[in-house]
Parts: structure tokens; sequence; C-alpha cells
């Protein structure tokens, strides 16, 4: 009895023991996470001079909005703005048409070559021709220095489809069979019967292809070299790879005030420009992402 | 016996005619595929078949159709190129160190979160460690320079209030370190994407069973190990495949982006080698076999270890 007694003690203060490292290593990897972020604010809301010393910002020294207001007076940045806001928008948009008409069909059992249909586009998942050759066919449309480079070559992602095509498959047939006989087409049966049901899925795919489209910056880099169509990752790497930021800056007004800045205050200003809708809207679109993936674990 | 030919003709014209009618009665769903075929067409497909000026002396002032067939000549110029060399052998290092380090993490970081008692603090810590998925790798390479560099660098900050007298360097600068960043910084920003899977399969998992072993006096240790760890199994074998067929690709969005000339010996990967040969110094062909040269081996790969995971397991694979 004794010896159980002491055992069972000791299992459980071992369990114990694991369980603490194991709340001990999590908010370690949470704050390696989140604090980052909360520097870069801070640190943009900082006085500069009082920033260059470095180390922890729990909270902004000396609160100044220099930063903010020197790269607001840049134009520049309003036009990346504009610009990743409407790639997102047409992107997305474009992005979820091609996809939602490609997965439908492919999502009917009754439909004659579906799987042949479906290899089609499986099989862009599996090879590609690679950055060249992709270059080259992008220049000879006549896209290179269009808006649409930034749209069109990635436009539909096989995965992200594949995803959809999963949903829908989980529609049964029945669903649609009573509106086939009442004269509806298809196209009215995907999108008074089909699109309704799929919510969950059309928001999973719908936050994946809107943050690829805010974050993507290689065809911004590739495609892109006119400034007027600048995007804001393309603009901000452009401004961190600077060592002259502020000469870059010249011709707006106040450069007195701006004498006092330091490269790095306006570096940090800028990710926190382009960082904040991601931050605010993240932890919203969050669970819409953990249910998509999970839709598209579902194999073939 | 003499009827017997006579069937299948009927069944052929039988059939012939049911396809015909499916096709008609279905015609608006061939409609509905257009667009998406004529996109991979122009975008994937065409690039496929653009792929052969990796066999062609192709110029921008030839064209295509006038690039003469030079053989695997490309091929030979590309691997005397000691810069691609080295390019492969960062590829092969960094993709390897990623996948043996970066491939576990995702996976022991669900088995601890799934071990949290609250469920609000579960959901909090999910949330927390996804924070750097949402954002690109320019942002983080504007977060590693405000961690790690010497005069306002969050780190050396620390450092040197703590009172360190040593010499401080800048990882981000230095080419022995920043094959680590590299590393660390993929595994840090993919970690809370990656237990998306495995804690939605942990969810799945009869609670019953770890009852039953806490009543058998199984500990939390042995409980992780045989129930939750062997309950996922089949989830991590087809993110495994995945993850090896993807090898070739070392992370061309993360290396373009933080990367700098100090470090570009021992950073340079397939695809910045690629983008610099084919787009800065216009050898579009010798570009395109080195591109051709990774994608070859990536379906490869692909396919071998789908065809090992179902030789093990008939139920893995992804095909």
């Amino acid at each position: 009895m004794e010896s159980k007694k002491i055992r069972h003690l000791r299992e459980s203060s071992l369990d114990r023991f694991i369980y603490i490292a194991i709340c001990f290593f999590l908010a370690v990897f949470c704050f390696s996470t989140v604090y980052p972020f909360w520097h870069v604010l801070m640190y943009s809301i900082s006085n500069s001079k009082a920033a260059m010393s470095g180390g922890l910002f729990f909270r902004p020294r000396d609160f100044d909005l220099l930063a903010f207001k020197m790269i607001f007076k840049t134009s520049q940045i309003f036009v990346a703005y504009k610009n990743t806001i409407l790639r997102t928008l047409v992107g997305t948009t474009l992005s979820m048409a091609l996809s939602i008409l490609t997965a439908y069909p492919l999502s009917r059992k009754r439909l004659r070559g579906r799987s042949c249909l479906s290899m089609v586009f499986f099989f862009t998942m599996l090879f590609n021709g690679g950055m060249i050759p992709t270059y080259l066919v992008v220049q000879s449309y006549g896209l290179i220095d269009s808006f649409w480079a930034l749209v069109l070559p990635l436009a539909m992602n096989a995965y992200n489809m594949f995803i959809l095509r999963n949903y829908f498959k989980t529609v049964p047939d029945s669903l649609e069979e009573s509106a086939f006989i009442d004269g509806a087409n298809s196209f009215t049966i995907l999108w008074k019967i089909i699109l309704p049901v799929s919510a969950p899925a059309l928001a999973a795919v719908t936050m994946f292809y809107g943050v690829y489209n805010w974050n993507a910056y290689l065809d911004g880099v590739l495609y892109i070299n006119s400034t007027g169509l600048e995007i804001l990752q393309v603009y901000l790497r452009k401004l961190l790879a600077s060592t002259g930021t502020l000469n870059s800056l010249s011709g707006i007004d106040g450069l007195s005030e701006a004498a006092s800045l330091s490269e790095e205050s306006m570096k940090m200003a800028t990710i926190a420009v382009s960082i904040l809708p991601v931050l605010v809207v993240y932890p919203f679109i969050q669970r819409f992402y953990t249910s998509g993936i999970t839709a598209g674990a579902v194999k073939e | 016996m003499m009827h017997k030919p006579k069937i299948p003709v009927h069944d052929t014209s039988l059939l012939k005619s049911r396809l015909r009618s499916d096709i008609r009665r279905d015609y608006l769903l061939y409609v509905m595929l257009i667009p998406g075929l004529i996109y991979v067409l122009m975008f994937k497909y065409a690039p496929m078949f653009g792929v052969s000026i990796a066999f062609r002396d192709y110029s921008i002032f030839r064209g295509f159709s006038d690039a003469p067939f030079v053989g695997m000549d490309n091929f030979i110029k590309l691997f005397s190129r000691s810069a691609f060399i080295r390019a492969l052998k960062n590829n092969i290092l960094i993709s390897i160190l990623k996948l043996v380090l970066g491939f576990p993490f995702p996976i022991i970081l669900s088995l601890m979160i799934s071990e949290l008692y609250h469920s609000g603090a579960r959901r909090f810590v999910q949330t927390a460690v996804i924070l750097p998925n949402f954002v690109s790798w320019i942002v983080i390479n504007g977060i590693l320079y405000v961690m790690f560099n010497l005069s306002s660098g969050a780190i050396p900050g620390i450092l040197k209030s703590l009172g360190y007298a040593g010499e401080i360097t800048n990882i981000m600068n230095q080419k022995e370190t920043f094959i680590w960043v590299i590393v660390f910084s993929h595994i840090w920003k993919g970690a809370g994407m990656g237990t998306v899977v495995y804690l939605a399969a942990i969810a799945g998992i009869d609670r019953n069973l770890y009852e039953a072993a806490s009543i058998d006096g199984a500990g939390r240790l042995r409980k992780m190990w045989h129930i939750t760890l062997s309950s996922i199994r089949p989830t991590i074998v087809v993110l495994l495949i995945f993850r090896v067929g993807e090898m070739m690709y070392a992370g061309f969005d993360q290396i373009f982006a933080i990367s700098n000339y100090l470090v570009v010996s021992h950073a340079d990967i397939i695809d910045t080698f690629v983008y610099r040969l084919g787009l800065e110094q216009q050898k579009f062909s010798e570009a395109a076999a080195a591109g051709l040269f990774q994608s070859a081996i990536g379906l490869v790969l692909v396919l071998v270890t789908n065809a090992i995971a179902k030789k093990v397991d008939s139920d893995s694979g992804i095909m």
C-alpha cells in the first residue's frame, strides 16, 4: 500500500513538473512571436534619439509621432498602399471566381471525364516551368509593367481550388436534384444552393488569397519596374535596404524637422503602417484559416 | 453464341448515346471549366512548354522560334559554374536543416498546446504563435533588423544593459551564422501554421482513450507518446511527403527578402541563382536549365516519397 501511494505521488509530481515545463516553453515561444511586433510599434512611436540605445520596448520612449508625420509627407507610400489594396481586392475576387467555377464541376460525380480534368489541375501542383519560362510567357503576353501582372500569373492556386472542390463534394446531389427538376441551370444551382452552404470553405479560401495578395512581393519585383505600380511590400523592401532613407525623402517639406529623425524610426514606422491592418484583422480571420486547412487535409 | 457479338455492339452504341446525353445535360458544367482551363494553359502549361529554351540558345534579340537547338549544352555550362555548384550545395544544406529541425517542431508544439487544461489558454497560444505567418518575409526582414542590428537593436541593447563586455556581432551579416538565421526564422514563422492541421487531428482523438490510460496508470508523457502521437501518425506521414517533395525549394520568398550581399556565399540557393543569372544577366537559357533541373528533381522526389509511403502504409500518400 505504502509503496503504491509513493509511486502515485511521484508520478503526479513528475507530471506536474512536465506541465510546468510545457507552460514555460509555450510562454517563451509566444513571447518570441508576439513581442517583435509590439517592439516595432513601440519603436515607431518613440523619440528617435531615445530609441537609439536599443533593448526592450514595453512602452514608447518619449512618445513622438514625427516618423509617421514624415512618411505620410511622401506621396509614394500612398501610391504603394493604393496598389496593394487594389491588387488584394481585384486579385482575391478574380481568384475566387476562377476557383469556384473550376471547383464546382470537378466536385460533381456525374461529370464525364472528371478525373482526367482534375488531373490537368493537379499536375500543376507537381511540376512547373520555373521562374524564367514563366517570366518570358508573362512578357510575351505584354503584361510587364501592367497592373494585371500582379493579378493574373498566380490567379488560381490549385491547392485552394481543391480545398473548395473537397468541400463542394460534401454537398449531396439530392440537394440540387429538386432544383434541377424545377428547370434551374448549373449556374443558378451553384449560386443559390452550393455557395450558401459552403460559407466556411469560401471564407477560408478568400482569406488565403487575401493574405497572399497583401504579402506577395516577388511578382512586384519580377514584373513591375514603374514606381506608379509599386506595391507596399516592394516599397518597404527598398526602404529597408537603403541606408540613406532620409536622402531618398528629399523634396519633402520640413527637412529641418527630419534631421532629428533616425533611419530606424522611419523604417519602423513604415513597417508599422504596413502591418497594422493585418494585426487588426488577423485574430478574427485566423479561425477561418483553421477550418480551411482542415478541409484541405481531406485526401483525394 | 451467335448473339454474343451483337451485345457489345449494342452496348457501345448505348454507352455512346448515354455519354452524349450526359454531356448534353452537363454542358454548362463544361462551360464553367473554360476560364480555369484557359488560365492553367496560359500561365501553367505554357511555361512548361517554354522550358524547352533550356535546350536552346535563346536570346531576347533572336526570339523563341529562331533560337537554335543546342541539346544539353546549357546544362554542361551550368554544372561548370562554381556559383551554381555553390547554390546547389547551399540549397541542399538549407533544405535538410529545415526538414530535420523544422518538421518535428510544429508536432512538438501541437503536443504541448493540446496538453493545456484551459481551452481559452489553448486558443490564446494558437492565436499568438500563428501571428508571424500573417506578415510577409519583407516585414520579417525588418523585424530581424530591429532585433539584431548593432546600433539600436533589441538584443545587443539587452546584452549591453546586462553589462556584457564581449564583442557583439550582428548575426545577420555573418556568413557562418546566417544559415541559422534562415533555418530558425523559417521554423519560427511557420510553426503556428504547422500546428493547425495537427491540432485538428488531435481534436478528433477519442477522449476515452486518455481516461482508460490514466486508470491503467499511464503518466503524461506516456499518454502523449502512445495516444496523441500515434493517433496523428497518418497526418504526419502525409505532411512529410509534401515536405520531402518540396526539398528542392529552399525558400526563395524568404531568402530573397532577408539575405544581403555580405552573406550571399552562404545563402545563395538555386532560385536566387536563377534570378540573378536569368533576369539580371539575361542568360535566359542557362537559368531556365537550372530551373528545369530543380523542378524535375522536385517531381521525382514527390513521386518517390509517395510510392514509399504507399508501400509502408497503403492509406498514406497524396495520390
